[in-house]
């Protein structure tokens, strides 16, 4: 090839190859690549299994057609109990999904860590005044005077009974009514006389084991971490230790694989009839009706059993909302137009909401008022269980990442993605070491854990 | 030999070189070194670099969101060496190692004692014999989860039909019933990689040692004692040395199979340095694991060669 005239050779074989790989980029339609119309590529979405992640991603395609119909909103499914290595790897790696919706204790740790994008200027957008009475902005994730997390839904354990089992077990007083005392009575009756194991949750090395525990913890009155106070541990106490030897008690009345058990096993263990009680989100309900609709037919949902001194009903509440990395996205202005366009848009939002009738719960008010929520077949046979998940649950809402809605501690998400709180439950029902002794590894756990991370708590 | 190499050049019309033409000629030893640089190059690529990098890393804390990489000395050391977690994966995977090990070594030489004979069909059998070692792990390890599920796997299905349970056997929940089905899926999935590496040198023992042996009254167990064991040494000292380094490195059996469960009753170093790194993202405490098992694995190894040399001599 001759050479131009003027230019060195340097100069010309660097210049070439710049065209040829913009050439090249703009023909294979390459992320991030600028066309004349717009941004062309694909927007990555992370979500948790369910279908109502796909559901906002259909919305979110919706909006892309009308407004960026170069771009395509993908949604990438992570299994829950991968979720914390998936997401940290992939953010460690810098390669992250450019929109993530992901539970809360996790996300919190992310706005911490500085790898979000605030979405202040989404807030007055979707609507400042929306949300149902009595919830905050903030559950979803606020850190240092700024928003990270845009609300999706809201989702509490609750306990699950099959009423015909404990009939059959001769158990007479209602759930609604019942402490920790009756509960394990309960699961005790229920192993005893019928078929059924008494009581089913998670017990394996996961995440889901800590939030089981930690919604018990709280009702009796324990925290992990006072987030007040730089998040100083303050798990090793009476009711930490309460908690454990409970558990123990009803360990007994579970199906032994428990121990292995993390989210889908619980769920299929009710599902399948299994257990005649689970602690669960709604989704239970849903796979229920797939799986067996004679157990669908039978199922109903109450606030967690009262603790005895306290009184205190807590459950797991999930705030889970949508968050977007802020390094190597070159979407975050486009996510951030298709978050306001499907939730501000009650078509979109009363779709994400029947895509798993009860597991996602309404955040905004006037999406929970709609008559078309309602709707869906579940409401015609579930409607006061739908209800307990819908409205009810907030009243005892409490979360690892915001204990008690006492206030944000960014350390949940590490202790989750550790499994400490489920490792320290396993040390008592697998090595056997007495419950006080396992509290105490656990808290130690903690400390570690908090000195490390130190930097994200001052 | 002598492998002569010419180089292309231009020639005469009738196919004469030209004067000019260089001859390249390659001894032996040069060309075996030709025919290893492409494996040298892959190695030093996939497999020198990232173990010196490794080793690198064992001194250093990492934290992935911050870029940030600090020399930490032998901190990440000290961190194992005080966590229990990491004693008890490391007792697991000897644990592990060796029932693995002793169990492959002896079905299959016996497996290969049997696959020796000529018997009309012989080859089907050694062709089967091969199908755990050819399938991908993931799905063993899938299929062994659905024939060991307690409520509705055939195991227990099987266990309860004869009558030899009454209740359900939690496989994956009892320490050391998950240790078991670990070793076992082990042991099923490598037999054959034992068995191919013995009938091979089952087969070029000269039967006229057997025969004369037999005509002098040794019996099967003699004659397997004193003749073909001895000739198989050379050959399970290699096969013993390679499946114990890999045995003790797998990960992704235990993974797929317990996930290191239940608790962490079956860790092992490999699985310990992958909570390390994933689910602690403590990258450091991960590389200075995987450098203590490659001191581990690198001093067995030379001890177990040198006994074997010792006997030998």
């Amino acid at each position: 090839m001759s050479q131009p005239h003027g230019l060195s050779r340097r100069q010309f074989l660097k210049s070439t190859a710049v065209g040829a790989v913009g050439a090249a980029g703009a023909t294979l339609g390459a992320p991030g690549v600028l066309r004349a119309q717009g941004k062309t590529g694909t927007v990555r979405v992370w979500g948790e299994p369910g279908p109502y992640g796909g559901v906002a991603v259909d919305g979110m395609n919706e909006w892309a057609q009308k407004n960026a119909p170069g771009l395509k909103f993908a949604i990438e499914t992570i299994p829950w109990s991968d979720v914390y290595a998936k997401l940290m790897t992939d953010l460690a790696a810098g390669r992250p999904a450019h929109c993530i919706s992901v539970e809360s204790p996790i996300a919190f740790q992310l706005m911490a860590e500085g790898l979000l994008e605030p979405v202040d200027d989404l807030v007055d957008k979707i609507g400042r005044g929306r949300l149902i009475s009595g919830m905050k902005w903030e559950y979803w994730g606020a850190w240092k005077g700024k928003q990270y997390v845009i609300p999706a839904h809201h989702q509490s354990d609750l306990l699950v009974v099959r009423p015909d089992v404990l009939k059959e077990a001769g158990v007479t007083k209602s759930p609604a009514e019942w402490n920790w005392n009756d509960q394990l009575a309960a699961a005790k009756a229920i192993k005893a006389k019928t078929k059924s194991f008494g009581l089913c949750f998670a017990l394996g090395r996961t995440i889901a084991t800590d939030y089981y525990v930690l919604h018990l913890l709280h009702s009796a009155g324990g925290r992990m971490f006072d987030a007040a106070n730089k998040s100083e541990v303050v798990f090793d106490s009476p009711a930490a230790v309460e908690t454990f030897e409970y558990i123990a008690e009803l360990f007994p009345t579970m199906p032994p694989g428990a121990v292995g058990y993390t989210f889908l096993d619980v769920v299929d263990s009710m599902a399948k009839g299994q257990s005649g009680m689970v602690f669960y989100w709604g989704r239970v309900f849903g796979r229920a009706a797939e799986v067996d609709p004679n157990v669908f037919k039978t199922l109903e949902a109450y606030q967690q059993a009262a603790h005895p001194k306290t009184g205190k009903r807590y459950n797991w509440n999930d705030f889970q909302g949508w968050l977007i990395p802020k390094d190597n996205n070159p979407y975050v202005n486009e996510v951030k137009q298709a978050l306001v366009y499907i939730q501000t848009s009650k078509d979109w939002q009363i779709r994400y909401l029947h895509s798993l009738v009860p597991n996602v719960s309404p955040v905004f008010q006037d999406v929970a008022q709609d008559p078309r929520l309602t709707q869906h077949p579940f409401f015609q046979t579930k409607r006061r269980s739908i209800f307990e998940y819908y409205t009810e649950a907030l009243k005892n809402a409490s979360n690892s990442g915001n204990e008690l809605l006492q206030g944000i501690s960014p350390l949940a998400g590490i202790v989750h993605g550790r499994a400490i709180i489920a490792q320290g439950v396993q040390r008592m029902l697998i090595d056997k070491q007495p419950a006080k002794d396992s509290v105490k590894w656990t808290h130690q756990q903690l400390e570690q854990l908090r000195r490390e991370h130190i930097r994200l708590v001052i | 030999m002598s492998v002569t190499v010419r180089e292309a050049g231009p020639t005469r019309a009738g196919g004469a070189r030209l004067p000019h033409a260089r001859r390249l000629e390659l001894s032996d030893r040069q060309l075996g070194v030709l025919f290893l640089l492409p494996f040298v190059a892959v190695s030093l690529v996939f497999v020198v670099y990232p173990a010196l990098d490794s080793i690198r890393l064992a001194f250093y804390s990492k934290e992935p969101f911050r870029q940030a990489f600090t020399f930490v000395g032998l901190d990440n050391f000290r961190y194992i060496l005080s966590d229990p977690v990491f004693w008890a994966s490391a007792r697991q995977a000897v644990l592990w190692t060796v029932a693995s090990i002793v169990l492959q070594t002896v079905f299959g030489v016996a497996l290969a004692l049997l696959l020796n004979q000529a018997v009309r069909g012989i080859n089907v059998f050694r062709g089967l014999l091969l199908f755990p070692y050819m399938v991908p792990t993931v799905v063993i390890a899938l299929i062994w989860r659905w024939m060991f599920n307690p409520e509705f796997g055939i195991v227990n299905a099987g266990l309860r039909g004869t009558g030899l349970v009454r209740g359900n056997i939690y496989w994956f929940s009892d320490p050391a019933w998950a240790m078991v089905l670990t070793i076992l899926l082990n042991v099923w999935k490598f037999t054959p990689f034992v068995v191919i590496c013995v009938l091979a040198r089952l087969q070029s023992i000269p039967q006229e040692i057997d025969e004369a042996a037999q005509v002098d009254g040794a019996g099967a167990w003699q004659r397997f004692l004193h003749i073909t064991l001895p000739q198989l040494k050379a050959v399970l000292a290699v096969v013993v040395v390679f499946r114990t380094i890999w045995t003790f490195n797998k990960f992704e059996e235990i993974y797929l199979l317990t996930r290191g469960g239940p608790g962490t009753s079956t860790f092992n170093l490999a699985v310990y340095a992958f909570e390390q790194a994933t689910a602690n993202l403590k990258l450091g405490v991960a590389a200075a694991t995987g450098v203590l098992m490659l001191v581990f694995l690198f001093a067995s190894s030379v001890l177990y060669l040198r006994l074997v040399r010792q006997e030998e001599a």
